[in-house]
């Protein structure tokens, strides 16, 4: 019996090509970094100008802004770090006064619920219209500009990053696994110990939900409030000085300083959250 | 009496009371205190009486006729560029959702727009345009897309394989399973990145307004706080984009729960649909 064995045909290469997970994780890669070269090669050669009717002196050339960098590497990295720090300590004293309040109001729902919407509300105010008023509130901090400069932006900061992490907060600490309460209730744990054993540990996550969002928008805020402020200096103040002064060149390094504080901050973040996180990986 | 404290707008009524009340015995404080208590904290009482007054600050118009005119110019293009990057971040992430090379392509810089303090980029968007009111729309814009772009890409992905299943079940063409299954349920997370994106484009708008002086919220904000103006302005200005600001979010979800029935009835928990 010679049985005719159907020849299976080979499939064709684009179906092969989308059946292979190996090469589709290569893909979420490759396909990136080629985009990023177009892009480069476009604006180098001139095409991202055409594209956006601007001459080379408004959007200048990478390899120009790099030299530029280059040039004035010293005061690029006193405003950088004048602005992360701004950035940093806002973001500390922020969130640690942010969780404090919702620890407050998680231990007196009733009221806490409220004030921690009127807190909220402070998220949505426009850093615009808080910058000025911080600077003129701060006036007698110091009788050093910078100083009392520094303080106002910190608070600006801290005002914003105090308003994700309380909101954040306050849901890590009550919205509780179903009958983990009633748990706690059956081993007649005390309200402290319930508030360490239970509340703390499942505020972990949404600590980091706030911070992926207060991070990012507090750099924002610092770049904004030193426009705002009376000492000249950081990244943000400093694009807003080029500008006026038509140095575009020197202008964009700071755009790209700017973003480079943005993905530092937010890989550190990342870094500490797979570090602290691993025991919710895991299971 | 315990009744009444349990009820949560009695809470907030109670937290912003107790603002005002530090307000205004910070005022006093600077009142007796400084030689321009005005520049500083004013009372609130002023602040809403220069609202009312029909004192001339700018030519012929009165505070609040300042304010509301220049907010006009201001909003309207934080609106319409709100508007524009809301819609193109949705279409995004339809087609993000739909091909998955595009997903792939563009995916990573959507994140990296995130990280971007995009406001930094607003003097230079200015010198590009060379228009004002063009870059009011395009910070606007490129502000509220990706929050948007990326929460709805979120609330397509976060599906169940069930709902794609019943749909295999039904023989569901793929346009079917994208208007009956993903847009539905992305809907809320679209929501979401709305309510985030409102307060930022205002921010923004009233931002690249302070950059030149050509009206605005933001310029008027700039010349009262040089004294060009009548400072009470100045304040009048701030508490106005506040309330702007936090309003917004409001309004965002009151549009939500105009869209989604769903939404409505969880949340009264009472109101029962009729027996058809």
């Amino acid at each position: 019996m010679a049985a005719v064995q159907k020849r299976k045909r080979p499939k064709p290469l684009w179906k092969r090509a989308s059946e292979n997970k190996n090469f589709q994780t290569a893909l979420t890669i490759i396909l990136p970094v080629l985009l990023a070269i177009l892009i480069f090669y476009q604006w180098e050669s001139g095409q991202l100008n055409i594209l956006f009717h601007t001459d080379t002196h408004t959007l200048p050339k990478p390899t120009r802004i790099a030299m530029i960098y280059r040039d004035n590497s010293h005061a690029v990295w006193t405003n950088i770090a004048s602005t992360s720090g701004v950035a940093l300590l806002g973001i500390i004293i922020g969130s640690l006064i942010g969780y404090g309040f919702a620890v407050l109001a998680a231990f007196f729902p009733n009221m806490g619920a409220g004030g921690l919407s009127v807190i909220g509300a402070f998220a949505s105010i426009p850093i615009v219209a808080l910058a000025p008023v911080m600077n003129n509130w701060t006036k007698d901090v110091s009788t050093e500009a910078s100083v009392r400069s520094f303080v106002a932006k910190v608070l600006v900061v801290t005002l914003i990053a105090a308003a994700d992490m309380g909101l954040n907060a306050f849901r890590g600490l009550t919205e509780l696994p179903s009958y983990a309460m009633d748990l706690m209730k059956s081993f007649a744990a005390s309200r402290f110990k319930t508030f360490v054993k239970l509340q703390l540990p499942n505020s972990v996550p949404y600590i980091f939900t706030a911070l992926k969002v207060s991070v990012p928008a507090s750099i924002m805020t610092a770049i904004v409030s030193e426009y705002f402020a009376e000492y000249v200096v950081g990244v943000g103040r400093a694009i807003r000085e080029n500008i006026v002064l038509a140095q575009y060149s020197t202008a964009w390094v700071y755009i790209v300083a700017a973003c480079g504080i943005g993905l530092v901050f937010y890989g550190v973040l990342m870094v500490m959250q797979q570090i602290l996180l691993k025991r919710y990986h895991t299971n | 009496m315990k009744r009444v404290f349990n009820k949560k707008w009695v809470s907030v009524l109670f937290w912003i009371a107790i603002l005002i009340a530090i307000w205004e015995i910070g005022a006093f404080v600077v009142l007796y205190t400084k030689r321009t208590p005005e520049n500083i904290l004013p009372h609130i009482y002023n602040v809403i009486a220069m609202a009312f007054s029909k004192e001339k600050v700018a030519g012929k118009l009165t505070a609040s006729q300042v304010v509301f005119q220049s907010a006009g110019a201001t909003l309207l293009r934080a609106l319409l560029g709100y508007i524009l990057g809301a819609f193109v971040g949705f279409v995004l992430a339809l087609i993000m959702k739909l091909s998955g090379i595009v997903e792939k392509l563009i995916f990573p810089y959507l994140m990296l727009i995130q990280l971007i303090p995009v406001i930094g980029l607003a003097p230079i968007i200015l010198a590009m345009t060379g228009s004002i009111n063009k870059s009011r729309v395009i910070i606007a814009a490129i502000l509220s897309f990706y929050p948007v772009a990326a929460n709805t890409l979120a609330g397509m992905k976060a599906v169940s394989k069930e709902k794609y299943d019943l749909m295999y079940m039904y023989a569901a063409p793929k346009r079917m399973i994208f208007s009956k299954v993903l847009i539905p349920s992305s809907i809320p997370y679209l929501f979401t990145g709305l309510k985030t994106a409102a307060p930022m484009a205002i921010t923004a708008s009233i931002l690249v307004d302070t950059l030149q002086g050509d009206g605005g919220l933001g310029c008027m904000l700039s010349q009262s706080l040089k004294h060009a103006m009548n400072i009470y302005v100045f304040w009048l200005i701030v508490f106005f984009s506040a309330i702007i600001g936090i309003l917004s979010t409001y309004v965002i979800s009151w549009i939500e729960l105009l869209v989604s029935p769903y939404k409505r009835t969880a949340k009264s928990g009472k109101r029962k649909v009729k027996e058809a």
